[in-house]
């Protein structure tokens, strides 16, 4: 159990895979940006690694412990202290009732995930997942990012974790230093309305991101797009710009193109829309948009759906056990 | 134009497209709600969820069970299986949803856009106009006198998408552009050949006709209703708007308020499209209400 000091900027509850099934209700799956970071500080606290933690976003929170737990904070470093002395990201951490663990901005990333022993964070589920949705205001704490004051239950379990276990260093992700980062994707479900010459152009361009991207989406400004006959030759009610489409679901990862501005779509999306998808990011992929910051650039990288999924399975496979190591 | 056969396309590494053709005609939604009742029952294993629109349905599944192709063979099977759209009977609810017409709310939201943003007409008129209606009053009795098809349930929760089932209340209208930055709450929006309804306030591009004073979801799950799911409409659902007075709009806004509220859903029939599309080719679409 803790007691919210300071927020931090929109710190949510998450937990992975987030909501699933609810798409057809006009939910989006909700669930941390970065499923690798946050998976692996479950791990660390002796947790499943889809239990409710927190995602800190770009300024991270101050906690004041009501109880005795073991902590891990994996993914960016928001330079953590506790009662004031620095402790270190990936690792196993006691705690003790009274201690204040603060985090501040952002040096490197920009989301960092705070798990919590004894099942993590003991809030009620909404459409089977405690994952919090701010646009739709359910999930998570009322629905809410954390606010001051709030306290909130943590330790529902008896755990038998232990402090002083770390992730091994080939097992987690590598943020960018020079803010640049490979992005895989797969081709479709509209990879077809655009020519061939907008089909190299963005797998061969730099893409920055926007400042206004966030959990709803990622913006993207690049190169003008280009589009085939069938974008530009079709039936009326599909609507007169080239990137509309008679509106159909959205799925998460989406390179959605609007207008000449392609948004990817996250995990806080509209579930449906009229405009076109020519590719799709797979889910590999998606700790890289919870670690970076705006003006960060994007080169996109042609898979199949196969290499897509494999790349999924081996992430998956480094969030087990396997991963962890003594610190002494 | 429907396709002979569907289209599929994968969507990353855990969603699927399935499209039955490429324009907005409700027989490609009549097919995609008639797969999407056959994947709810958990035929496939590995298919997590569903997410139908006009002409379409997004698959998302679990690829550590099902691969994408062998997803795609169990699709095509499904769709073989249900055969000719004119064979389909969904499972259809009747929703009565009390409609506040030509209320004071979107009343301010036309003239805070014509104010703000750009000259128009009182959306109304301006629909009832385009369609060859006489006035607003007429528009009004179009638009309640028919059932509306619930196409999809998306973008924001509990938001429907519907589609008048009668020809003689089809309507067609464009949408705003640029798009309003405001929209009050439960508005009533029609736009294309669609209506949909406000299921939270912020942007919208619909020509506004009116209000409901009754939730379409609710996250706090206050009412009954909302118990076991938080949205009211499914795909596939009627929608009846009951046209009332501006004195029973706020009753109701007070009996929602202390949970006394009877919502009005009739849960007993099937919606045969065959015998639908029969019944809308004897009615015709020149009369009008």
């Amino acid at each position: 159990m803790f007691e919210v000091l300071k927020p931090g900027l929109e710190t949510c509850i998450q937990d992975y895979p987030g909501r699933v099934g609810a798409f057809g209700m006009g939910f989006p799956p909700s669930g941390p940006l970065d499923h690798w970071s946050f998976r692996l500080a479950n791990i660390l606290v002796g947790n499943s690694p889809g239990q409710p933690a927190l995602e800190c976003q770009f300024i991270g929170p101050s906690l004041c412990f009501k109880k005795s737990n073991i902590i891990a904070i994996c993914g960016s470093d928001m330079q953590p202290t506790l009662d004031g002395k620095n402790v270190p990201l990936w690792e196993s951490i006691q705690v003790h009732s009274g201690q204040v663990l603060e985090l501040k901005s952002a040096i490197r990333g920009a989301r960092s995930y705070i798990a919590f022993s004894g099942g993590g964070i003991d809030v009620p589920e909404f459409l089977g997942s405690c994952s919090t949705f701010v646009l739709g205001q359910c999930g998570g704490f009322e629905g809410r990012p954390i606010k001051k004051g709030d306290i909130i239950s943590s330790d529902k379990n008896e755990s038998n974790s232990r402090s002083g276990l770390r992730i091994m260093e080939n097992c987690r992700p590598i943020i960018a230093k020079n803010r640049q980062w490979k992005i895989n994707v797969c081709a479709g479900p509209n990879d077809d309305w655009i020519d061939e010459y907008s089909y190299k152009t963005f797998l061969s361009s730099d893409w920055k991101v926007s400042p206004k991207s966030n959990r709803v989406g990622f913006r993207l400004e690049g190169p003008e797009w280009t589009f085939s006959d069938k974008a530009t030759n079709k039936a009326p009610e599909n609507g007169s710009d080239p990137s509309n489409t008679i509106d159909h679901g959205y799925p998460i990862g989406a390179v959605n193109l609007c207008g000449q501005t392609p948004i990817v779509l996250l995990n806080d999306t509209l579930t449906l829309g009229g405009f076109i998808n020519p590719f799709t990011v797979p889910s590999s992929e998606f700790w890289k948009f919870g670690q970076s910051q705006p003006s960060d650039i994007y080169n996109f990288n042609l898979v199949s759906v196969e290499e897509a999924q494999a790349e999924a399975k081996f992430i998956s496979q480094l969030c087990k056990e396997d991963s962890m190591e003594f610190t002494k | 134009m429907k396709f002979d056969t569907p289209n599929f396309s994968p969507c990353g590494d855990h969603f699927a497209m399935v499209q039955f053709g490429d324009d907005a005609s409700i027989d490609l939604n009549f097919m995609a709600l008639g797969l999407t009742a056959i994947l709810k029952e958990g035929v496939i294993d590995g298919v997590l969820d569903t997410n139908p629109s006009y002409n379409s349905v997004v698959v998302e599944y679990d690829f550590d069970r099902i691969t994408y192709l062998d997803l795609v063979k169990e699709l095509q099977k499904l769709v073989e299986g249900i055969g000719s759209v004119d064979k389909l009977i969904l499972d259809s609810r009747v929703v009565y949803i009390p409609a506040l017409y030509l209320d004071s709310e979107t009343r301010w939201c036309i003239k805070d856009y014509s104010e703000k943003i750009k000259q128009r007409e009182y959306d109304p008129k301006f629909v009832a106009h385009i369609n060859s209606l006489t006035d607003e009053k007429q528009l009004v009795r179009v638009h309640s006198g028919t059932e509306h098809w619930v196409v999809a349930v998306c973008s924001t929760p509990g938001l429907p998408l519907m589609r008048a089932l009668d020809p003689r209340c089809f309507l067609t209208s464009p949408k705003y552009n640029p798009p309003r930055t405001w929209t009050t709450l439960g508005a009533i929006g029609v736009g294309g050949l669609s209506t949909s309804i406000y299921t939270t306030p912020g942007p919208g591009g619909y020509n506004l006709i009116g209000r409901i004073p009754i939730p379409l979801w609710d996250p706090k799950q206050k009412h009954a209703i909302f118990k076991d799911k938080v949205v009211l409409l499914n795909a596939a659902d009627r929608v009846k708007f009951m046209p009332i007075d501006l004195e029973e709009f706020e009753y109701i806004e007070k009996r929602i308020e202390d949970g006394s509220y009877e919502f009005n859903i009739t849960a007993y029939q099937k919606f045969s499209v065959g015998a639908y599309k029969r019944w809308a080719v004897s009615v015709g679409s020149k009369a009008r209400f």
